[in-house]
């Protein structure tokens, strides 16, 4: 706290104030900063507020009530606490610096200022301009809950909060970033996660040093697990809040960032990306089998392509029963380079459908699958094959159900073709070794990003392959080093 | 009524494994998941050998090269497997490092395609095998090794951070 003495207290006289306002943060040069000046028992009393960050009605109370002060109270030296009592309002804080003023003013609570005094009461009156909470674009499910995150912290928090009212249950809060001073919070449960995971993150995120986090949790994310050119997704994403807390109880870490709609959850693998909210919304029968399609999609999205190519190669090595695959008709272009093409046309659709609006995708829609499609087989520029095997990878990047991962493996899927290609079968078997290798090398907070199955753990690994009744998965996953690993009370049975 | 109570799944209680049982079904099931593996390879022509190499040396009726067979050897590869993934924890466990677990796995190929090579006639001998084979039955070796000593050592450093741990805090 040596640092507080190093800053400018706030001076006594009200029209210093005014000038440290107007030469510091620019008051009167932008017109979203004011000052709302009364006279309150001959004394002068100021308000500093931005306005569209704080709430006019629970203001408008405050200055009633002050006024009122003019009415009801005889002169007297004790302004100061006339004032603090009379401020209609559960969130009052005394400051003393004017640092700490100008952080409150452009947070978006008010700092009432009475002459002669000092001491500033910072009221918080914030209203952030957001939305109320809707269900998620990227994880829909049929039944269950659909408030997701918003980009307001506090509702986020709040909505955490909502689903895990444990007294164990911490936010810690910080902030990052020289200009932009981001809200980051720190969310756990302290009795299950593990105490060096958040004592790792923390440092981390204290050691960030940028000027703004504009793209928030995505600028954290870098900086928390610095993956570099590595394709593959080292954090979760989720904005779904029922999802946030299955997580925190399971011994996670989440950091919420302000101003986004995402939560990270920390520590995650490969197979954490590929579980969905559905699976835990059906029974764990129809959960399975859900999960079961949904890895041959994601299967499908990474490894078709080049085995089917590496048959075109070598048609020799398709065994009997399925010697009918491989293109019929002659091509006028190597399947390659086919093959290259049509991939990169469904990227096209993919990039101009993001930001396309959509009573225009419609028009594409129909421009990309009429047009595209079946003309360029009949003027012979690829053949069927090429069409059905790359819409089919297509659609199981698709069904991957984290995003970051259904781009990696995309780049994956490339790599693959590539040294197919160059080396046909050692090519692919060294290509899907390599893959696995790297994969399994990879390692994002000290965890394996391959785990379960790489290093093996036979029972979390059977409930990555089976979705289990809730009732009985009664462990916490070891690999987030939970200090409690029971997650129901062990009856003796 | 309550005998069956007791069956259904959500009244059981799971129980953190013993590292030797682990170690047993990390065994088995990397024989089985591999071995698998390999007779997909296998089907698509990328080697010559099938899991039913393993019940070659034995003289037994034809069902041994129908499926029966097959599914017989990849079992039996498995039971094998535990053999081969007892022998790491009992040397190599202390070693927390993939390359290890590569290099085992390796070995275990040279051991079985080079020195024993006599006893499988159904194989020709380790210099006349076609490239394809060589490298796909390699590479499956190599990632069952890795499978193997990763997850092994893995567990073994595991353990010892959850010691210490026990240690620092005695509480539960």
């Amino acid at each position: 706290m040596s640092k507080t003495q190093n800053k400018l207290p706030i001076p006594e006289s009200l029209s210093e104030v005014e000038s440290y306002m107007k030469n510091r943060i620019g008051l009167e040069d932008s017109f979203d900063l004011g000052v709302r000046k009364l006279k309150i028992l001959k004394k002068n009393v100021h308000f500093y507020y931005v306005n569209g960050l704080c709430d006019t009605s629970p203001i408008v109370q405050i200055v009633k009530e002050l006024v009122g002060i003019n009415n009801s109270e005889k002169l007297s030296l004790q302004l100061q606490s006339i004032v603090e009592n009379r401020i209609v309002h559960q969130s009052v804080e005394q400051v003393k610096t004017m640092d700490e003023v100008v952080d409150q003013v452009l947070s978006g609570l008010i700092v009432v200022l009475v002459e002669g005094e000092g001491i500033g009461l910072v009221v918080d009156v914030r209203s952030y301009p957001g939305r109320q909470p809707q269900e998620p674009d990227t994880e829909k499910v049929v039944r269950g809950s659909r408030d997701g995150f918003v980009e307001n912290i506090i509702v986020n928090t709040a909505l955490t909060r909502r689903r895990i009212r444990d007294e164990r249950l911490r936010f810690e809060i910080m902030k990052v970033g020289e200009r932009s001073k981001t809200d980051i919070a720190l969310g756990y449960i302290k009795d299950v996660a593990n105490p060096d995971l958040i004592k790792v993150i923390k440092k981390e995120l204290e050691a960030i040093e940028i000027d703004g986090l504009a793209m928030a949790d995505k600028t954290v994310e870098e900086f928390l697990v610095k993956q570099g050119y590595n394709p593959f997704p080292l954090v979760r994403y989720t904005e779904r809040a029922d999802v946030a807390a299955t997580h925190l109880l399971e011994g996670h870490v989440l950091i919420y960032v302000d101003t986004s709609p995402s939560v990270i959850i920390t520590p995650t693998t490969y197979f954490h990306h590929l579980q969905h909210a559905e699976e835990y919304r059906q029974s764990p029968g129809v959960g399975t089998l859900v999960r079961w399609i949904r890895f041959l999609g994601v299967a499908a999205s990474l490894i078709l392509l080049p085995l089917w190519y590496l048959f075109v190669q070598n048609p020799d090595l398709l065994p009997e029963a399925l010697s009918f695959i491989g293109p019929n008709d002659k091509s006028n272009i190597p399947v390659l380079l086919q093959i290259f093409m049509a991939d990169i046309g469904i990227e096209f659709l993919r990039l101009a459908a993001i930001h396309t609006p959509t009573p225009l995708s419609t028009a594409m829609g129909l421009i990309a699958a009429v047009l595209i499609g079946q003309i360029a087989i009949d003027v012979g520029l690829f053949v069927p094959e090429v069409i059905l095997y790359v819409a089919l990878a297509a659609i199981g990047t698709y069904a991957t159900p984290s995003y970051e991962l259904s781009m990696a493996n995309k780049i994956g899927r490339l790599f693959l073709l590539i040294t197919t290609a160059a080396f046909h079968v050692p090519g692919f078997v060294i290509g899907m070794t390599a893959w696995i290798l790297l994969l399994a090398g990879i390692r994002s907070l000290n965890t394996p990003y391959l785990w379960p199955f790489l290093p093996f753990a036979p029972k979390a690994c059977m409930q990555i392959l089976v979705r289990r009744a809730v009732p009985g998965s009664t462990i916490r996953p070891s690999i987030v080093h939970a200090r409690n690993r029971q997650r129901q009370p062990a009856k003796n049975g | 009524m309550e005998e069956n109570q007791k069956r259904l799944e959500q009244n059981k209680h799971e129980k953190p494994m013993s590292f030797i049982s682990m170690v047993v079904i990390t065994g088995l099931v990397g024989g089985i998941v591999w071995s698998s593996l390999a007779l997909l390879a296998y089907f698509f022509n990328f080697t010559e050998v099938r899991p039913n190499l393993i019940l070659e040396p034995w003289a037994l009726g034809d069902w041994k090269k129908g499926w029966i067979g097959t599914v017989f050897s990849i079992l039996a590869i498995g039971v094998l497997s535990i053999g081969a993934s007892l022998l790491y924890y009992a040397v190599l466990r202390r070693f927390n490092n993939m390359w290890v677990g590569m290099a085992y796995g390796i070995g275990l190929f040279l051991l079985v395609f080079y020195v024993l090579n006599p006893i499988f006639p159904g194989i020709e001998s380790f210099w006349k095998l076609s490239r394809n084979t060589l490298i796909t039955t390699a590479c499956i070796y190599l990632l069952y090794g890795v499978f193997i000593g990763y997850s092994i050592s893995f567990e073994e450093a595991e353990r010892n951070v959850r010691e210490e741990e026990a240690k620092e805090s005695p509480v539960s």
